[in-house]
């Protein structure tokens, strides 16, 4: 008999995904997979509420090839994503209700399906096979986005095989080291395999240098596409920073220049996706340099983030698809306005981005502030973390600027573009206006921040609503609002031009494919090279050989009887004296 | 799909609140030049407002930064200015045409206002 108690939750949405890609297309299956879309997350939820009756729970054992694997195990850490994952898989259903394709809802809910197995895996090897396949999942929603979309989701699907791979590799040493345990608990840096899963974390987290593919491909997914991934993969690759990394030290610093540099690129970005991606790039920043901090506080404002920031970013990425599904373009350079067509859907933004800003009463607020203190509370030890500090206040200065005020201005305000378009479809503004309501019940003073603190894996006393930290958020905002409307007013703030912003993907687009083009060019100049002076030399030695044996060669010619005598001896000779020393 | 009109230039057919969402009816002054010249001076009294109560409410874990005044205001204003001020030079140095790459990596040309004129669906 199976016990559906001991089966991994996640397995169920994967399982949700293959019906749904096998039932053919006709009115009454495309119900059926609406009804699967949303209703496999709530389900998958009801799972983990009946497998998490303890403060830890480890099942799904299995043996194979003498490796024991522990495929499933929930506490207080995994759950937060799990139940996380299937609210913000709920949402997503109901934002693409509209959408009649089967490739998304199938890659949609085995993506997610993976995602949630993925954290609740008690080893590394489960993690590295659900690590593989929201990769290999998620890829057809990029491709979803049309033949624009083609290479950009090779180079995804690429770059996270290569992260799944070195994840593995990264396992196995790290099993090594550990007597052979692929347990998935804290890892460290103690070893080759500790850096190398930490490369692997890093290329699905967005480390710098390796965070290109979120900003190429999102914003080339289809609408429901982007809302959809950028709540899994980035998020995933979080839980196992925070279960694996804890306190170590220079994700800090890798975290503070995660928050900084995107801001710039934010800054000079013409299309509003791409922008969200920065900024979704920003935030993981704070995350990560919450999980280096590592105090309990850190955690808890990482898990507060990660908890809210899902909502909030989705709610953005609806919001800007929303417009994109109307209007046809996410460039700001031809949007404004939109608020006389889609006042609803600019409401739901505005939420979105107070959200992310950390206005009081709206999300980040109540969590956000966790990491920010946690570092300043270490800094009284350390000092040089004040810099930390100071890069972090700096980001959020630039997350107000992205954001707060550049998505929501220059789509629904700024000036008008003339555009007159329908409000969102309904189902999209349900899955908007359930995102952004859960913004504002998860930052209400009375009772709302208090539910999201009860979730978090430490005791929470921490008070977010002191008049200093109001006081001071509400400087920092201000000052950013009344700077914008300064530089706006003097002509100083950039006006938005279509253009392609180089990043560091440059590098392999356009700089590598020339190497790789010319070292391919050197090649075949020197192979012909080759070829023609080995030919040359070839027909040189059949010309000699012809020109000495051929019936009209020198050997031919007649000669007298004693010359041959000579010659005949003295070949006789030769022979003698080569037996003579080889033998 | 969207219909376009050159902004300030309603076609003949169009009533005055034709297009608009009959949400939006009522913050239709949101739009208005005069409203959108003054906004300024809610984000200024609400920063002079915060530095005042900063002043009576100081950080109960403070920074090496908090001994001034409205050190947060300071740094907000700062880095905003700074940031923004960035685009120029980032620009000259990282703009390039939107086919750069060459892979089709426009989503929408067909959507650009360069290319479309009046047109309803």
């Amino acid at each position: 008999m199976i016990d559906f108690l001991q089966i991994n939750p996640g397995v169920w949405l994967i399982l949700s995904g293959i019906i749904c890609a096998l039932i053919p297309n006709s009115f009454l299956t495309q119900l059926t997979r609406k009804c699967l879309v949303t209703g496999a997350p709530i389900f998958t939820a009801f799972m983990i509420t009946q497998i998490f009756t303890s403060d830890i729970v480890v099942g799904g054992k299995i043996s194979i090839a003498g490796i024991d694997l522990t495929t499933l195990r929930i506490d207080s850490l995994s759950m937060v994503w799990g139940y996380l994952f299937c609210l913000i898989g709920v949402l997503n259903g109901i934002f693409g209700l509209h959408e009649k394709c089967r490739i998304t809802d199938s890659s949609a809910l085995i993506y997610s399906g993976a995602a949630i197995a993925g954290v609740l895996s008690g080893d590394l090897l489960t993690l590295f096979l659900f690590w593989e396949l929201t990769a290999i999942s998620s890829v057809f929603l990029v491709w979803r986005g049309g033949e624009h979309a083609y290479a950009a989701g090779v180079r995804y699907l690429a770059l996270h095989v290569l992260s799944g791979v070195i994840l593995l590799i990264g396992a196995i040493i790290h099993a090594n080291y550990n007597g052979g345990s692929y347990a998935f608990d804290h890892i460290g840096l103690q070893n080759l395999g500790g850096w190398l899963i930490l490369l692997a974390i890093g290329i699905k987290c967005g480390f710098p240098f390796l965070h290109m593919w979120m900003q190429d491909a999102y914003p080339k997914a289809s609408v429901t596409g982007t809302v959809i991934l950028s709540a899994f993969t980035t998020k995933m690759a979080i839980y196992t920073l925070a279960r694996g990394y804890v306190g170590t030290e220079i994700l800090i610093y890798i975290g503070a220049v995660m928050t900084c540099f995107p801001v710039f690129f934010a800054l000079v970005e013409n299309d509003l996706r791409r922008v969200l991606s920065f900024s979704l790039n920003n935030q993981l920043g704070f995350m990560v340099c919450g999980i280096g901090i590592g105090t309990e506080l850190a955690i808890n404002g990482v898990v507060g983030q990660v908890f809210v920031h899902v909502i909030f970013k989705s709610l953005l990425f609806m919001s800007i698809g929303a417009v994109i599904y109307r209007v046809g373009t996410s460039k700001a350079s031809e949007l404004g306005g939109l608020f006389r067509s889609m006042p609803i859907t600019a409401l739901f933004c505005l939420i979105g981005a107070g959200s992310i800003a950390a206005f009081p009463l709206l999300a980040a607020f109540v969590t956000k502030a966790m990491i920010i203190s946690s570092v300043i509370y270490e800094a009284h030890h350390n000092s040089a973390l004040y810099v930390i500090a100071a890069m972090l206040l700096f980001a959020s200065a630039g997350v107000m600027e992205h954001s707060g005020i550049k998505v929501p201005y220059f789509t629904f305000f700024s000036h008008d573009s003339g555009r007159r378009v329908k409000e969102a479809p309904w189902n999209m503004l349900v899955a908007m206006g359930l995102a952004a309501s859960l913004c504002i019940f998860l930052a209400f003073p009375w009772g709302g921040y208090q539910m999201l603190y009860d979730l978090l894996p430490y005791e929470a006393d921490y008070k977010p609503y002191t008049v200093d930290h109001v006081v001071f958020q509400l400087q920092l905002l201000f000052a950013a609002i009344t700077a914008f409307c300064i530089l706006k007013k003097s002509g100083l703030y950039p006006a938005e031009k279509r253009s392609e912003i180089l990043d560091f993907d440059w590098f392999y687009r356009k700089c590598g494919l020339y190497i790789v083009k010319s070292i391919n060019h050197t090649w075949n100049a020197l192979d012909t090279r080759l070829s023609n002076a080995t030919r040359n030399t070839y027909n040189t030695i059949n010309k000699s050989l012809y020109g000495i044996f051929s019936p009209i060669g020198g050997f031919s010619k007649t000669a007298p009887s004693g010359l041959a005598a000579v010659m005949t001896a003295a070949m006789l000779i030769l022979v003698l004296i080569l037996v003579y020393f080889v033998r | 799909m969207s219909s376009i009109r050159k902004p300030g230039q309603p076609g003949k057919a169009m009533s005055k609140h034709e297009g608009i969402h009959p949400f939006a009816i009522p913050f239709l002054w949101l739009g208005n030049k005069k409203v959108i010249d003054r906004f300024i001076w809610i984000p200024f009294f609400g920063l002079i407002l915060t530095i005042l109560i900063g002043l009576l409410y100081p950080q109960k874990h403070p920074a090496p930064w908090d001994v001034l005044p409205g050190s947060w205001a300071l740094i907000g204003f700062v880095s905003y200015s700074l940031i923004v001020l960035c685009a120029k030079p980032l620009t000259f140095l990282l703009a390039r045409p939107e086919n750069y790459y060459g892979e089709g990596g426009l989503l929408d040309p067909e959507f650009s206002v360069e290319n479309v004129e009046d047109e309803n669906d």
